[in-house]
C-alpha cells in the first residue's frame, strides 16, 4: 500500500483580500518525485511554505506524513530560494551545512553531528568545500552546500524552491543528477522546464488552482525528443484554466 | 608618558570593555544589518537622558529603561509591521530625541551640557559607568556563547531557521535589548552621534580579515581597541576632541579597507 507523504485537502490561502491558492486537493505519495512549476505569482513558493508551515492556510488542511507541518519539521529538508541568503556573514560551508542540525533546545554539536556532516560531504562531493567561506563559492558550489543542509537532516520530505536558479548549466546538470539518486519524496519548485526530462513522476502546475499532470514521462517520449518546453507549458495553462 | 598614563587611567579600562561590546555587539550588529535599527534606539535613546534629568533620577537608568523600550518596539514593529519600517525607525529616531531636548528645557536651573550626551568623552567616565559596561560586556558575551550558532543560522537565512524552529522572534528581540545595552554603556564615552561608526568599523574591517564569525568577533577587540587608544594619544598631543580624534581616525581605517578590497 502507497503511503501519502503529503495530503493536501480543500485548501485556500490569501494574503490580502484576493485568494493566492484555491481549492487545492492533492496528495504526494512516499518517495514521489514531484515538480512544481507554473508563472510567477502562480503561489508555488506560498504552497511550500504553507508545507513547511511557515504559514497557515486560511482555509482547508495540510499534513505532511499524517502531522501537521509544523510537528512534522523534523522530516523535511529544505533548500530555499537563493535570494534569501545574507552573504555579509563570514561563515565556513560546514558550518552552514551543520545549521541543518539545529532546532529549538539545541545549542551545540556533537560527534553525531559530525559524522553526519563529513557523510553528507563525501556522498555530494563537497568535501573539499568544508573550510571555505560560503561567500567565495560560485552558485553552483553553494547550492550543493545548501543541500547537503537540507540533507544532513537525513528528511523524508526534501522541499526544494529553485535549485537551479542563477547556477549554470553543468551546475544544473550536476544538482538534478545528485536530486535523482537521492530515494526520499522530492518536491521541487523550478521555472527550468528541463527538470521536467529528469525523472520526476508528476508535474504540478500551479497558477491560484493546482492541475495535476500525471503522464509528462509519456508526452515527453512520444513528442520523440523534440521537447517544446513553451507548448507544454501553455498546454498546462490551458488545461489549469479549464 | 606617566602623565598620560595618570589622565587616561579609567580611559583605557572603558576602552578595553568597550572594544569588547564593539567586537561581540557590533559584529552581530553588522552580519544581521541592523545598523539602521540601532541608529534608531541611540538617538532615540537620548529621551531617557533628558527624562532622567528632568525627575532628577539616574541618567544611566533612564537612558536604560527608554533605550529598552524603544529596542522592544522596533523588534516588534520589524515582525508585525513591515510596509514602512524604515519611516517608523526614523520617527522613533527623532521622537526619542525631541522627547530629550524638551524634557531638558523643561528642567529648571539645567545646565549641563547637552553635548557631552551626544559626542561623549571618554576621559570623563567615571567608576559607576565602568561597572555597568563591565556587566553590560558579560551579558553580551554569555548569550553570544549560548546562542552561537543559532544567531548565525538566523542572521544567514531566517527562513530556514524558522523551518528548524529556532526561536528566530525572541532572538531578534534579545539582540535588539542587547544593542539597546550596549548603545546606552557607550554614551559617556563615545556618545549618541557617534557610537554606530565605532560600533560598525572595527567589525567591518575584521569581516575582511577574518574566516568565520568568531574570528570577525575576536578580531574586531584589538582593532577597536586600537583606534580608541590611537586616538586618545593623537587627541592628547594635538589637544584635540577624543572622541571626533577616534572617529576619524577609525574612518580612516574603515576607507583604507574599503580600497584594499572594495566589495
Amino acid at each position: 500500500m502507497r503511503l501519502p507523504a503529503v495530503e493536501v485537502k480543500e485548501l485556500y490561502f490569501r494574503y490580502d483580500k484576493e485568494y493566492v491558492l484555491e481549492k487545492i486537493t492533492a496528495t504526494i505519495w512516499d518517495k514521489e518525485y514531484i515538480a512544481i512549476i507554473g508563472p510567477n505569482g502562480g503561489g508555488k513558493s506560498t504552497f511550500v511554505r504553507l508545507l513547511l508551515g511557515l504559514l497557515q492556510p486560511t482555509k482547508g488542511k495540510i499534513s505532511v506524513y499524517g502531522r501537521p507541518p509544523l510537528e512534522a519539521r523534523r522530516l523535511v529538508g529544505y533548500l530555499p530560494q537563493n535570494v534569501n541568503f545574507n552573504l555579509d556573514i563570514p561563515l565556513l560551508a560546514r558550518e552552514v551545512i551543520l545549521q541543518g542540525r539545529l532546532e529549538s533546545g539545541k545549542y551545540r554539536f556533537g560527534s553525531e553531528d559530525m559524522k553526519l556532516l563529513y557523510q553528507i560531504a563525501k556522498e555530494l562531493n563537497i568535501e573539499n568545500l568544508l573550510d571555505r567561506k560560503i561567500s567565495d563559492l560560485s552558485g553552483g558550489e553553494r547550492q550543493r552546500v545548501l543541500l547537503a543542509r537540507a540533507l544532513i537532516t537525513k528528511p523524508k520530505l526534501l522541499i526544494l524552491d529553485e535549485p537551479t536558479a542563477s547556477v549554470d548549466i553543468a551546475s544544473q546538470k550536476r544538482i538534478y543528477q545528485i536530486l535523482k539518486t537521492l530515494s526520499m519524496t522530492k518536491i521541487v519548485i523550478s521555472h527550468d522546464i528541463n527538470i521536467l526530462l529528469e525523472g520526476v513522476d508528476r508535474v504540478f502546475y500551479l497558477n491560484r488552482k493546482l492541475f495535476i499532470h500525471e503522464n509528462i514521462q509519456f508526452d515527453i517520449q512520444n513528442k520523440e525528443g523534440h521537447f517544446c518546453e513553451m507548448e507544454l507549458f501553455e498546454e498546462l495553462r490551458r488545461r489549469c484554466d479549464g | 608618558m606617566g602623565e598620560m598614563i595618570q589622565l587616561f587611567g579609567h580611559s583605557f579600562i572603558a576602552a578595553a570593555l568597550l572594544s569588547l561590546a564593539i567586537g561581540v555587539v557590533g559584529s552581530l550588529m553588522l552580519v544581521n544589518r541592523y545598523n539602521y535599527l540601532a541608529a534608531s534606539i541611540a538617538h532615540g535613546s537620548y529621551g531617557g537622558v533628558g527624562m532622567a534629568i528632568y525627575l532628577g533620577s539616574s541618567i544611566l537608568l533612564g537612558a536604560t529603561l527608554f533605550a529598552v523600550a524603544l529596542a522592544l518596539l522596533l523588534a516588534y514593529m520589524t515582525y508585525h509591521r513591515h510596509r514602512h519600517l524604515d519611516i517608523f525607525i526614523g520617527v522613533l529616531w527623532a521622537v526619542g530625541m525631541s522627547v530629550g531636548i524638551i524634557f531638558t528645557d523643561l528642567t529648571p536651573g539645567y545646565t549641563t551640557d547637552l553635548m557631552s550626551y551626544l559626542f561623549g568623552d571618554i576621559l570623563m567616565i567615571p567608576s559607576s559607568d565602568l561597572w555597568y559596561m563591565a556587566v553590560v560586556d558579560l551579558l553580551a558575551i554569555s548569550f553570544v556563547a549560548l546562542f552561537y550558532h543559532q544567531l548565525l543560522a538566523i542572521a544567514y537565512d531566517k527562513e530556514f531557521a524558522l523551518t528548524r524552529g529556532l526561536p528566530v522572534a525572541s532572538l531578534h528581540t534579545t539582540t535588539l535589548v542587547l544593542i539597546a545595552l550596549t548603545v546606552v554603556m557607550s554614551i559617556r564615552s563615545i556618545g549618541l552621534i557617534l557610537v554606530i561608526a565605532l560600533f560598525s568599523i572595527p567589525p567591518y574591517i575584521a569581516e575582511r580579515f577574518a574566516k568565520n564569525f568568531f574570528g570577525m568577533m575576536v578580531l574586531s577587540i584589538p582593532i577597536a581597541f586600537g583606534i580608541i587608544v590611537a586616538g586618545l594619544m593623537i587627541a592628547y598631543y594635538l589637544d584635540i576632541s577624543a572622541t571626533a580624534a577616534i572617529i576619524l581616525l577609525a574612518a580612516l581605517c574603515f576607507v583604507l579597507t574599503f580600497f584594499k578590497d572594495p566589495r
